[in-house]
């Protein structure tokens, strides 16, 4: 058996299936929700049958639950086929507004099991830019299981782009654990990889709980 | 029969509470391990049913803790992993063998509250 032994591929393989993983788990939670609603909703059919007065409001309740679940099961297979499609082209135009928005989507699950809250500072213009969609994913994936780690539970962390002369840098705000986390935790060899491949340089500020990804000549 | 449902989607625990309740088994439902804790500290539960995968305290680590409170309590997990042999994998390395994949069947469930209770230890 041959192992993959090129790092950036090993990376994207591994948080591809991360990615996979987290969202059936999140879906199968949907349709836990959907299915049990569905058979309480049945349940009070055959209470109503047998001559038991059931509130319309129960009903009701149940009703809205199966809708929010089916809105939150369609947007996760909109998330994860639009995930899906960033490995299509190597290299496309990327609007880096809607890939950040997509990442904090994707890693909202990660997040709320660190009971830790992402936000996306919307930004003024949009930013376009010429990248590999699914490696800038995998870096950006894997700076905030790194950011999670450095964030106290409880906490936001806000995610922002910038521009910033011909480049723009992703930012990554709030982390309250930064200062204290070890130097050599991010990044890894496989993220210092992505970096350079991405033309890209990291950046961390322990005490301003700030780190930054910048992506050279957009 | 007193069962205590713990799992971190509301809406889930909410309407299996309900479902048992309707069939003759009293169920209490909390979204939070800590909160299971503090419910089990002042009531006797004769079931735990636990989400795996929970912020704060998950489920194996919940087990643990509510059973040095209720040495004698059953306990069944629930998880939303994809797939039946994943969860056992996990289940059996704490020495587990009772587990149900989600979306699970409440007939299912019931059988094994049953099953736990009669059989004086963990399905």
């Amino acid at each position: 058996m041959t192992l993959p032994s090129d790092p950036i591929g090993l990376a994207g393989l591994q948080y591809f299936g991360r990615t996979t993983a987290s969202v059936s788990h999140e879906l199968k939670n949907a349709l836990a929700i959907i299915k049990e609603n569905a058979g309480l909703l049945n349940d009070y059919l055959l209470l109503a049958e047998k001559g038991t007065t059931i509130d319309p409001a129960r009903y009701k309740t149940v009703a809205v639950r199966i809708e929010d679940q089916t809105r939150r099961a369609d947007q996760l297979i909109r998330n994860m086929n639009r995930f899906a499609h960033s490995v299509d082209s190597p290299v496309q135009s990327v609007v880096l507004d809607d890939l950040v928005a997509l990442l904090a989507a994707l890693s909202l699950r990660e997040a709320a099991m660190r009971q830790v809250a992402l936000t996306v500072r919307p930004t003024q213009s949009t930013i376009t830019v010429t990248t590999a969609p699914f490696a800038l994913l995998t870096l950006l994936g894997n700076c905030i299981t790194f950011a999670l780690a450095a964030t106290q539970p409880g906490q936001t962390i806000t995610l922002g782009i910038a521009p910033e002369g011909h480049d723009v840098q992703i930012l990554f705000d709030s982390l309250t654990g930064l200062a204290d986390m070890p130097g050599e935790a991010f990044p890894k060899e496989s993220d210092k990889a992505l970096l350079t491949a991405l033309n890209a340089r990291f950046k961390a500020d322990g005490p301003a709980g700030r780190m930054v990804i910048t992506l050279s000549g957009r | 029969m007193r069962v205590l449902l713990v799992d971190d989607e509301a809406d889930l625990a909410s309407a299996l509470a309900e479902r048992l309740d309707m069939r003759g088994i009293a169920a209490e439902w909390v979204t939070d391990g800590m909160e299971a804790l503090q419910r089990a500290a002042s009531n006797d539960f004769d079931v735990a049913v636990l989400d795996l995968k929970m912020p704060r305290i998950g489920g194996l680590e919940l087990k643990a803790r509510l059973q040095s409170l209720h040495p004698d309590m059953k306990f069944i997990f629930l998880t939303g992993y994809g797939s039946e042999t994943d969860f056992k994998e996990v289940a059996c390395h704490e020495g587990e063998a009772c587990y149900l994949v989600k979306p699970v069947d409440i007939q299912i469930l019931i059988d094994l509250i049953r099953r736990v209770t009669h059989s004086g230890g963990e399905a």
